[in-house]
């Protein structure tokens, strides 16, 4: 899809099929924070002045390289505060990173919290034009694709309502439903499969295996790692912000598995 | 690898790259990716504007109210308590009140954007000035729309319609400069202190006494001009009032001074926003 096509200023490959679509080269994300809370100006101000603001720096990702194929679905495994969740802010670049290199191929659409950025006293019908506005879709393409998206979500009867007047499930279908819009190059996927009702669900999932069957790269954040082990051609560990393991998926769930046994056996 | 993974991709080609080696300054980067998401800017701007007057009940009569509410006040206080002497002082109090209005709400309101924003992109990856220059726009059409009580008062006063009203509109968008300059400087700081937006209440307080707006130049003793001449509001104020108060056009050096400073500001606060934003974001 060319929807962010920027042209003109990227570099052109001579077989830009086999050129990978994520490529992480050294990343580290460092969240630096005040050893004790300022939230007050004047306290700051009074601090500096007397110079005594300490930093402590938390890594919420360390050194991490990979390479994701088009078209490959990776999963990510890992303990909460691992760093799951950052590496995926990272590609979808809410977040920079503070060294490294980062190469990304595509567009990217995030699953990450579907409807961020609705507004309740909005309609449905003016949401799906923001949102999709957001994500940086143009606004000729929403226009191409709104039935689509209204069709998809079933959400018509509902669609000039405001969206405060929309049920949780109703949310994440419309917001589900302008994120899918258009087929993504990359698709990010975080822990967010739980849509509407099993039968939404479904809906969900085969939209996804289309865009898989076309080529979409995916990357998958899961907890459950049976549904990496169903789904992924490779999986990442990710322990303490590093690459624990990288690979094969079987190999990389059952090294999981036992990592997490042991810390249970330690009483953690 | 599934088979897929090689099954040729006929949209390959076009597909956008990004290349964090190949990003520019942050100060250009940001320009850039602003103008890519610039139909978000539209839409967020028509966001506020309808969400403003879909919450207040009068709609967008309330626009067109307010300023003569406050207008009627100003003047019976200031007129009879201090009784300068000022003719058709309804028109030079309302077109600078009107610039101050717009300058205040914008700035705080960038404050609130850019803090509410945060929530936000920390889960959807969209340039941050979106959200400011967007409130520019919103308040800039609202100032648009209350020029028609401005208007109606020099109608009702016998003030004449110049052709020094049409440069009106060219001093609106340097103020707008100047606003988000400031705005941008004072949202780097509103987004790591929550205090800072009362601090800044304050201080626009101050701003307003210290302009030449509710008292014309002259009650000030000419000894302290020169302070009053600091000011860059002083100059913005001095390219919208001319037009309607005095039916002339603003002297070139005020307009020469009123660009440079509007200008100088707009690319200060953009620097500053740009360049610290990376710090506050890992701030947390």
């Amino acid at each position: 899809m060319s929807t962010l096509a920027e042209p003109g200023h990227q570099p052109v490959r001579r077989s830009p099929a086999e050129a990978p679509a994520i490529q992480l080269t050294d990343i580290s994300v460092c969240f630096e924070m005040p050893a004790e809370r300022i939230p007050s100006f004047k306290e700051y101000v009074l601090r500096r002045l007397t110079g005594r603001i300490e930093r402590r720096q938390l890594w919420a990702l360390r050194d991490v390289s990979l390479e994701v194929g088009s078209g490959e679905v990776l999963g990510v495994v890992g303990r909460n505060g691992a760093g799951k969740s950052t590496l995926l802010k990272v590609i979808s670049r809410v977040l920079h990173p503070n060294h490294g290199h980062l190469v990304i191929r595509g567009n990217v659409a995030p699953l990450l919290e579907l409807g961020a950025g609705f507004h309740f006293d909005l309609t449905g019908r003016e949401n799906v034009y923001l949102n999709a506005a957001l994500l940086g879709q143009p606004i000729r393409e929403v226009e191409e694709h709104f039935e689509e998206v209204v069709d998809f979500s079933e959400l018509r009867e509902f669609i000039d309502f405001p969206v405060r007047n929309y049920s949780s499930g109703m949310l994440t279908r419309l917001g589900f439903s302008v994120a899918t819009m258009i087929r993504p190059d990359i698709l990010l996927i975080d822990e967010v499969l739980a849509v509407g009702d099993a039968r939404f669900q479904e809906k969900c999932l085969q939209r996804i295996n289309e865009f898989r069957s076309f080529g979409t790269t995916i990357i998958l954040v899961s907890h459950q790692t049976s549904e990496v082990e169903r789904h992924c051609d490779r999986a990442l560990w990710i322990d303490h912000g590093k690459v624990a393991a990288f690979g094969d998926t079987q190999d990389v769930v059952a090294h999981y598995r036992r990592a997490l046994d042991e810390t249970d056996e330690e009483g953690l | 690898m599934p088979s897929d993974s090689s099954q040729s991709n006929p949209t390959v080609a076009s597909r956008p790259v990004y290349d964090s080696a190949q990003r520019r300054h942050p100060f250009a980067e940001e320009a850039y990716e602003l103008w890519r998401f610039r139909e978000l800017v539209l839409l967020w701007a028509s966001r506020n504007i309808k969400l403003r007057y879909k919450r207040s009940v009068l709609g967008i009569l309330w626009t067109l109210i307010e300023p003569l509410m406050l207008l009627t006040i100003l003047t019976v206080v200031f007129s009879t308590l201090f009784r300068f002497q000022l003719e058709r002082y309804p028109i030079y109090l309302l077109s600078g009140l009107l610039l101050f209005d717009f300058f205040s709400r914008t700035t705080l309101q960038i404050i609130e954007e850019i803090v509410a924003s945060q929530g936000l992109a920390s889960r959807v990856y969209a340039p941050r000035t979106v959200f400011a220059v967007a409130t520019v726009l919103t308040y800039l059409t609202n100032w648009a729309i209350a020029l028609i009580p401005l208007l109606a008062i020099m109608a009702i006063l016998g003030q004449p319609f110049s052709v020094a009203l049409l440069t009106v509109p060219a001093g609106m968008i340097l103020t707008s400069l100047f606003a988000l300059g400031v705005g941008l400087l004072v949202a780097t700081l509103g987004a790591s202190f929550h205090d800072f937006k009362l601090t800044y209440q304050v201080l626009l307080t101050a701003w307003l006494y210290a302009t030449p707006i509710i008292y014309p130049l002259e009650i000030v003793p000419e000894k302290f001009h020169r302070f009053f001449k600091l000011n860059p509001l002083f100059y913005l104020c001095e390219t919208v009032r001319d037009p309607a108060f005095l039916s002339t056009v603003a002297p070139t050096n005020v307009w020469l001074i009123a660009c440079v400073v509007s200008v100088g500001t707009a690319i200060l606060g953009w620097w500053v926003f740009t360049t610290r934003r990376g710090v506050l974001e890992h701030l947390g």
